[in-house]
């Protein structure tokens, strides 16, 4: 008997969704094939690479990363130098100072950092926030009023204060809702249903459905994404078709593979390397997992994964 | 495993509002049916016009380009004696939403009904019934292969071929309904699709009772692998039992607000 190459192509899809504005904008998602699956169908919209700063600046940059925006005195300095490094498609500004258990800075200063970095820079915005649930629910309403237009995306609502950021970013000001759950499958499709119930439109969601560095408990982060992705396509589950958009930067740059002088550690060798390996491994991992769009810190490991992306579609 | 299938029973010339809606072509309360049975979570629509010997073309043309005009192109289940009214449904039908549903034949008279899908790419329900209630599985199972043979012929895919055992009333056939059940299971086990007038069961019953039973009878024939039914998603009771079996046989994913969507 011949033999007969079965498609994996599904008819159910990826939302597309469009981050940013007017040149600069990018579209994640509508693909209808597992990620990277190209000799299946063609896949649209090759996943995205994001670069993070913070509003802490150059000083809250692990040393190996400072080198690289030299002479910056400001956030927007930064911003506008990021968007130059090699395979950067978007920005992401972390705003950890916000967070009430450490730095608790006012809202309205960062504030004014979110508005210095959007007139600095025309790529697509992502704010990501403290993780205080009700510190981030002030700022994202903040944000999403200052960055009105510029399609920008708050990372993100929790089950915990969706009511509000879905909201300020997504009703008031139609800005892209992230959705965050930690690998949990089933409260990554109840926080959607929940936004959508609100009234937020399912194409205008972002899931950030956790990661972890690679090797802490890794396993459940490809679990997670791959069974999104089934129920997504396999099952044609309206409620779990929204890209996947995972921080990286934020897990890798914590860890000590990554934090580790090579004084301490002269067996595990140059420290910058292990840091870049880290978040270009996770991230690699991430987008075979179904990421459609990684945020990483160093201009390295961003250029690495724009080239491994663009090797693979 | 995709999502069990509801194919919404409500669209009928046995429903006088409905057959009246028909006769004289008024959209109003069959527009009215229709989109309660998709807000309660219908994937289907049967539509049934009875024997419809005089203008049955007519008829099903006006009613499948309604509903297709107004709901997005809703999938249905053309229901009727009249081959020539399911023939000029088709021909005007919209496969957006998934192909259309020739309901029914069976492995006795209306066997040529299989032929009709197959030449017009639909999906058939084919009843596992000759002449009479079959005394048996052995019996049904012989209709089964008949009627599977018939339509691989004329080149249909396995998978467009849905079996309904026939659902039989408890009120006088309460022996027969293990059978059934195995039935199902038979079907499973050959990984063909399967479907039927699930709520046949209840027929005679109290008001009050019939969701009870339905939900009952539509659990444990989903674990025998049914994976549709044509019921009344209307039933409030029966639509929360069908996405909590879902759930158990991972058919959909699991969310707080499950019963919602």
């Amino acid at each position: 008997m011949p033999f007969t190459a079965k498609s994996g192509k599904f008819s159910a899809s990826i939302n597309t969704l469009t981050m940013g504005t007017g040149e600069k904008a990018i579209v994640l998602g509508g693909e209808n094939v597992f990620p990277f699956y190209t000799f299946d169908a063609p896949i649209a919209n090759a996943p995205k690479v994001g670069i993070e700063i913070t509003d802490g600046g150059l000083e809250a940059e692990p040393d190996c990363v400072k080198k690289y925006y030299e002479g910056c005195t400001t956030v927007a300095d930064m911003a506008k130098k990021a968007a130059t490094f090699e395979g950067v498609d978007f920005l992401s500004l972390h705003l950890e100072g916000g967070d009430p258990n450490g730095e608790n800075k006012p809202t309205e200063d960062l504030i004014k950092i979110v508005k210095e970095v959007a007139d600095a820079v025309d790529l697509p915005i992502v704010i990501s926030g403290c993780k205080n649930v009700e510190k981030d629910a002030e700022i994202f309403a903040k944000a999403s009023e200052v960055l009105d237009g510029r399609n920008a995306v708050m990372l993100a609502a929790k089950e915990e204060n969706y009511k509000n950021v879905g909201a300020s970013a997504g009703l008031a000001y139609k800005q892209v809702v992230g959705a965050e759950s930690a690998d949990d499958i089933n409260l990554a499709k109840q926080l959607n249903v929940l936004l959508t119930q609100l009234g937020v439109d399912a194409k205008s969601i972002v899931m950030n459905v956790g990661t972890a560095a690679a090797g802490y408990g890794y396993e459940y982060v490809v679990s997670t994404m791959d069974r999104i992705k089934a129920a997504a396509l396999q099952q044609g589950d309206a409620t779990l078709q929204m890209p996947i958009i995972t921080p990286v930067a934020t897990e890798t740059w914590g860890i000590k593979e990554s934090v580790a002088t090579e004084e301490d550690m002269p067996e595990w060798g140059d420290q910058e390397a292990r840091g870049i390996d880290m978040e270009v491994e996770t991230a690699a991992a991430d987008l075979a997992s179904g990421s459609n769009a990684v945020i990483l810190k160093h201009p390295e490991s961003v250029a690495t994964i724009a080239k491994m992306i663009k090797a693979l579609i | 495993m995709g999502k069990f299938v509801v194919i919404g029973e409500r669209l009928s010339t046995t429903a006088p509002i409905i057959n009246k809606a028909f006769t004289e072509r008024d959209p109003e309360p069959v527009l009215k049916r229709a989109e309660q049975q998709l807000k309660a979570g219908a994937t289907y629509l049967d539509v049934n016009i009875g024997p419809a010997e005089s203008d049955g073309e007519d008829l099903m043309k006006w009613a499948v380009q309604l509903l297709q005009s107004h709901f997005d192109n809703v999938p249905l289940a053309l229901d009727t004696a009249n081959k020539k009214a399911i023939e000029a449904g088709i021909s005007v039908y919209n496969r957006a939403k998934g192909k259309p549903i020739v309901n029914s034949a069976d492995a006795a008279g209306r066997i040529e009904y299989l032929d009709l899908a197959a030449a017009n790419d639909a999906i058939c329900i084919a009843l596992c019934n000759g002449e009479g209630i079959a005394k048996d599985n052995d019996e049904r199972m012989m209709y089964c292969q008949t009627l599977l043979e018939r339509g691989m012929e004329h080149g249909m895919e396995a998978e467009d071929i849905w079996f309904d055992p026939l659902f039989l009333v408890v009120k006088g056939m309460q022996d027969k309904q293990m059978q059934i059940l195995e039935c199902i299971k038979m079907f499973s086990d050959m990984g063909l699709n399967s479907t039927g007038g699930l709520s046949n069961n209840s027929n005679g019953m109290p008001k009050a009772i019939r969701p009870i039973m339905d939900s009952a009878l539509v659990a444990m024939a989903m674990m025998q692998g049914l994976t549709s039914a044509i019921v009344n998603p209307n039933d409030l009771r029966l639509m929360e039992t069908i996405k909590s079996c879902d759930v158990f046989k991972g058919n959909t994913l699991y969310a707080d607000s499950y019963l919602e969507i």
